[in-house]
């Protein structure tokens, strides 16, 4: 017999015979009321997990990680409001039941079964994915991710705060909720945990507020590997400005009593807390998992002796609010209910076509007040006598800079937070005079840790700010880039469009900076970043389209809710002459505030039609070098600059480069993996005109005078383009 | 055994079709005995009087002092004839003051505390008359869903309630019709605005106020003045109000049951096809039993779980060929489908 029906005979079994556990009396606030509907959402939830197994037999369902042995966190949501947004640990379908119930209109059965059963109309991810999660419940939808989610709960908890300064248009937390955030005790050892709990308390213990509640569901084990005994208590009882509560969860009444207190704690306080939560594991990690296979016999009888329904039965008998047998009737009238309502669940479709899947990767519009954009004063007032030097061509950083300026004068909901973006203004300067523009808290200095950076930037944006997070070198996002690719991309896909993290995540990047940093400083691989759907990669060559596109991206991420990386070519940031000493070509005009490069369109400098050179960043500048030279032989050239690295603008691309009789792709990051592996597929699939490719080499870059050594020159660009003509290769 | 979710009805089901209703169907002669003390004792004509009238008269049966009493006493005659041997009752629900009704059904309310709250509150409304009610549909006559077009009468709504000294509301959401309620130049903005549908909407309803707005904040005070939180019980069956919220036995505070009946579900929107789809979703009955009297709410509920999709519902074909396959839907106001749920 399997472990689920071994623990469903026991409550049968036991109950009936009256041979509870032992434990301790109920005290404590819990109302009868309340204790009766913690029950009822633990025999609901218990019985999902078995209707989930038997679904999954059937080849109706297909999700059987249980939240057996952790009805507990019914209580804790009993200490919690709706409105205090939860980011949950896939075992707490109790907390979801239970919160349910404090919102009228809800179907909670039907939902859970309709994502069991991964049907269209799941309500939280329409059918995509079995997640916890719910619009109207304040909880984002979860699935099996290790501790990822903790980041954003830190930054959502950060924006409680800021949003009693700085109220975004689309504020979606009230101003006295907190944020409670779940995992396993197996989960609080991995690095992204432990980031986040330093991340809190490092801000709490500058006495920033950050109402955060940790709930770790300790059940002692992760899969099939022990937590040590005492390990969570001993790491997490004594850590500065993180308040450690700890209660039993087979006990409704101690969960519920010192969850109250946790959460009152963080309400008034507005500091982060870590509620130590013991539950046991019942039936294993999943469906598939068979416990005994690793734990003896022995070791797991002895956990489902002590069942928390049957210490709740215990319980609410003790306090005398219901007999051993109305609580049986309880357990087997849930039971009833949820077969018959199943059978009317499976029925319901279910997603087929990819199209359909793929329906919520990009996430809805939304309507967001019109403005004329700051007043002449306003400007005056921030620009100060940057806006005479706006008479002036200038640097590519400079640009940025004004256009970060502007935008976040019209938007009072755009903030930047990154590592020195605040007080020294990013160390090429990029941000600098935007903290004394616009308050610390608007520009905000923040932790050494990507993962926290891009954590607060998904955390505000669930609560309707704008966040432009800086990662301050691209080779530092690779540590973090699960913020993006598991967390932030897949928002709007699990949610079906109803939960969105919109913003645009600055990183400094690329190579050609002569002489400084070596590969960390100059990373040249985005190959990361491009396989993530939904995700909008732009990379512009000069100022004035840095400035341009810079707007349009804030537009994608205020209108369209769109996540976006803005990737600044570093080398470019300083970037004064084209051709020759003195010349100033790479030095532009700050662009009008109210004009913008349209999302996919590329850049065409020159009309040749021997050769278009498509390229982009540091390519495109090179490029442009190389074009005046190859004119000088006779070869008329044109460049493309495609500044949108993903997707990739193919349509407009194919147009740009119409009439031309070659292509050379001119790509600076790597052969393998690079932006020219999908060039080249675009051309060879569409046209016939004969390509070629520059990349650079598989390597990483190096230091000192072989800086560029792996990278396309101008002179390597002249050198491919003259071979085309040649028919050398 | 087959399960069922009870649903009783609101104002406007007895109607002269119904004379007779109750002497003829009410099992429980002292209880009717009960109800008609209250009314004796408060000057009230007697039920026998008006169920036994030889005409029935707008004037006097349609008043909410007369009507919510007559109601109630059918569906709560109704309600214990089902019989119990053959069908589990799952879940209560009811349409606007079909909810006093359900409370009782549910054991929330004695019958004769119910039968006090029904009468106290239709006496309550009859006295002030704010304002009044009319319907209309947003689903043709296939009964199929039409969100755009319902969202569109509900920003019209929202446009003329927004006016100067117009007043009107979405009073209760009754499956494929929408039942508004406002002040006068409210309500005959709407009839000007709309389109007329099938010679008779939008339709007034005589002698019905402004229920379920804030404009019977008036009344749901002196409701709860008059009646005490005491009266209130742990229902004994789930209960499903007019918010789509689930009231559980024993785990149900009766203070918080008092506050909700006689305050919001007064001034608030009575969203009757939420109740429904919850009832649905979370309950899965084999069948809906309507009480009495009448059988005119059995459309509201088909509709409501067509816009639900129940069982795949998307038509009133759909509804059909439910009900011939497998009946989904009982209406104790006529008589074949009565027999198939009363004791013999």
């Amino acid at each position: 017999m399997d472990r689920a029906s071994i623990v469903h005979d026991n409550f049968l079994r036991r109950v009936s015979a009256g041979d509870l556990p032992d434990g301790e009396l109920p005290s404590g606030p819990l109302s009868s009321e309340a204790a009766v509907s913690i029950f009822r959402s633990s025999c609901l939830s218990r019985s999902l997990d078995r209707k989930s197994r038997d679904m999954q037999a059937a080849g109706q369902g297909f999700y059987t990680i249980g939240s057996s042995g952790h009805e507990g966190m019914a209580a804790v949501a009993a200490a919690l409001r709706p409105t205090d947004m939860a980011f949950l640990h896939y075992r707490d379908a109790a907390f979801q039941i239970e919160r349910a119930a404090q919102v009228p209109g809800q179907s909670i059965l039907w939902d859970m079964l309709l994502s069991f059963a991964c049907s269209a109309e799941d309500p939280i991810s329409g059918g995509r994915h079995k997640v916890l999660g719910s619009k109207q419940l304040n909880i984002p939808p979860q699935t099996s991710t290790i501790a990822s989610h903790l980041p954003k709960a830190v930054g959502a908890a950060y924006s409680l705060g800021l949003a009693r300064r700085h109220s975004p248009e689309h504020k979606v937390l009230a101003n006295d909720a907190i944020i409670m955030c779940s995992f396993g005790d197996a989960s609080a050892n991995h690095s992204t945990a432990q980031g986040a709990f330093n991340t809190a308390q490092w801000t709490a213990y500058q006495s920033a507020p950050l109402p955060l509640l940790f709930v770790c569901e300790d059940n002692g084990i992760g899969i099939s590997t022990k937590t040590p005994k005492g390990w969570i208590a001993a790491t997490f009882s004594n850590r500065a400005e993180l308040k450690y509560f700890a209660a039993d969860g087979l006990d409704m009444y101690d969960a519920y009593r010192v969850a109250r207190e946790a959460a009152d704690y963080v309400r008034l306080r507005r500091k982060p807390a870590f509620l130590h939560l013991r539950t046991i594991r019942l039936y294993g990690h999943a469906g598939a998992d068979i416990p005994t296979t690793y734990m003896k016999r022995e070791e797991v009888e002895a956990e489902e002796a002590n069942d928390p329904l049957l210490h709740s039965v215990r319980l609410l008998s003790d306090a005398g609010i219901l007999t051993p047998a109305e609580a049986l009737s309880i357990y087997e009238e849930t039971f009833a209910r949820v077969e018959r309502v199943a059978i009317e669940a499976v029925k319901r479709p279910r997603l087929k076509t990819a199209s359909d899947v793929m329906s919520s990767i990009i996430p809805p519009p939304r309507v967001c007040a019109r403005s004329n954009g700051p007043t002449p004063q306003a400007r005056s007032l921030a620009f100060g006598g940057d806006l005479r030097a706006m008479e002036q061509p200038q640097i590519m950083s400079r640009l940025i800079n004004w256009a970060l300026t502007d935008l976040m004068l019209a938007h009072d909901e755009i903030v930047l937070m990154g590592e020195d973006v605040g007080r020294k203004g990013g160390v090429y300067g990029v941000t600098q005079k935007l903290s004394a523009r616009f308050g610390a808290a608007r520009v905000i200095d923040t932790i050494l840790d990507e993962q926290s950076i891009l954590g607060l930037g998904v955390g505000l944006a669930h609560n309707g700010f704008v966040p432009i997070p800086e990662i301050q070198f691209l080779a530092y996002l690779h540590n973090a880039e699960d913020q993006l690719r598991g967390e932030a991309a897949t928002l709007p896909f699990f949610s079906n469009g109803q939960f969105t993290n919109p913003m645009v995540v600055r990183v400094a990047g690329l190579g050609y900076q002569k002489g400084f940093g070596g590969h960390f400083h100059n990373d040249n691989s985005v190959a990361v970043l491009r396989d993530i759907p939904g995700l909008i990669v732009a990379c512009p060559s000069n100022g004035a389209d840095a400035a341009m596109m810079l707007r349009e991206c804030a537009r994608l991420a205020r209108e369209e809710q769109r996540l976006v990386v803005f990737l600044e070519p570093i080398a470019l940031y300083p970037m004064r002459d084209l051709h020759e000493t003195g010349d100033s070509g790479w030095m532009m005009h700050y662009p009008d505030p109210s004009e913008r490069i349209p999302f996919g369109k590329v850049g065409v400098h020159g009309d040749g039609d021997d050769l278009a050179i498509v390229t982009f960043g540091n390519g495109a500048y090179l490029s442009r070098q190389a074009q005046k030279r190859l004119a000088g032989s006779g070869i008329k050239a044109r460049v493309v600059d495609i500044r949108w690295l993903s997707p990739i603008p193919a349509d407009a691309l194919l147009e740009a480069i119409s009439g031309c009789r070659n292509i050379l792709v001119v790509d600076e990051t790597r052969r393998t993996g690079g932006i020219a592996e999908a060039l080249m597929a675009l051309f060879a699939e569409r046209t016939k005109t004969s390509t070629a490719r520059l990349t650079a080499e598989d390597s990483f870059i190096a230091t000192g005078p072989a800086y560029a050594a792996t990278m396309p020159s101008a002179d390597d660009i002249v050198r491919m383009a003259a071979n085309l003509f040649t028919g050398v290769s | 055994m087959k399960t069922a979710v009870v649903v009783c009805p609101g104002r406007g089901t007895y109607n002269k079709t119904e004379l007779g209703y109750i002497s003829k169907f009410f099992p429980n002669a002292p209880l009717l005995e009960s109800f008609e003390a209250v009314r004796r004792k408060a000057n009230q004509t007697t039920l026998g009087e008006l169920d036994g009238a030889e005409r029935f008269s707008i004037a006097s049966h349609t008043r909410g002092d007369n009507a919510s009493a007559l109601i109630y006493a059918a569906t709560i005659g109704d309600f214990s004839s089902i019989d119990r041997e053959r069908i589990e009752i799952v879940a209560v629900t009811g349409n606007s003051m079909g909810w006093y009704s359900a409370l009782a059904c549910a054991g929330a309310l004695t019958p004769e505390d119910g039968f006090g709250v029904a009468n106290t509150m239709g006496a309550l409304m009859q006295e002030s008359l704010i304002g009044g009610q009319l319907v209309y549909p947003f689903v043709d006559d296939d009964w199929r869903p039409q969100p755009d077009r319902r969202a569109a009468l509900l920003a019209l709504v929202d446009s003329i309630g927004a006016r100067a000294d117009h007043d009107l509301h979405l009073s209760i959401d009754l499956g494929g019709m929408l039942v508004l309620a406002g002040n006068q130049a409210g309500l005959a903005a709407f009839d000007q605005a709309v389109e007329p549908l099938q010679q008779r909407f939008p339709m007034r309803l005589a002698n019905h106020a402004a229920f379920h707005t804030p404009l019977m904040a008036p009344v749901a005070a002196k409701g709860r003045a008059r009646l005490p939180a005491t009266l209130f019980n742990q229902p004994e069956l789930p209960l499903v109000d007019g918010r789509g919220a689930i009231w559980w036995p024993i785990g149900a505070d009766a203070e918080a049951l008092w506050s909700y009946t006689l305050d919001a579900q007064v001034t608030q929107t009575y969203d009757f096809t939420l109740a429904i789809t919850v009832a649905a979703r979370e309950f899965a009955p084999d069948l809906f039993i309507i009480t009495g009297p009448g059988a005119t709410l059995g459309g509201a509920v088909a509709q409501s779980l067509i816009l639900a999709g129940w069982r795949g519902m998307r038509s009133k074909e759909d509804f059909r060929a439910q009900q011939e396959s497998r009946p989904l839907l009982a209406s104790m106001g006529m008589p074949e489908q009565r027999n198939g749920v009363v004791v013999h």
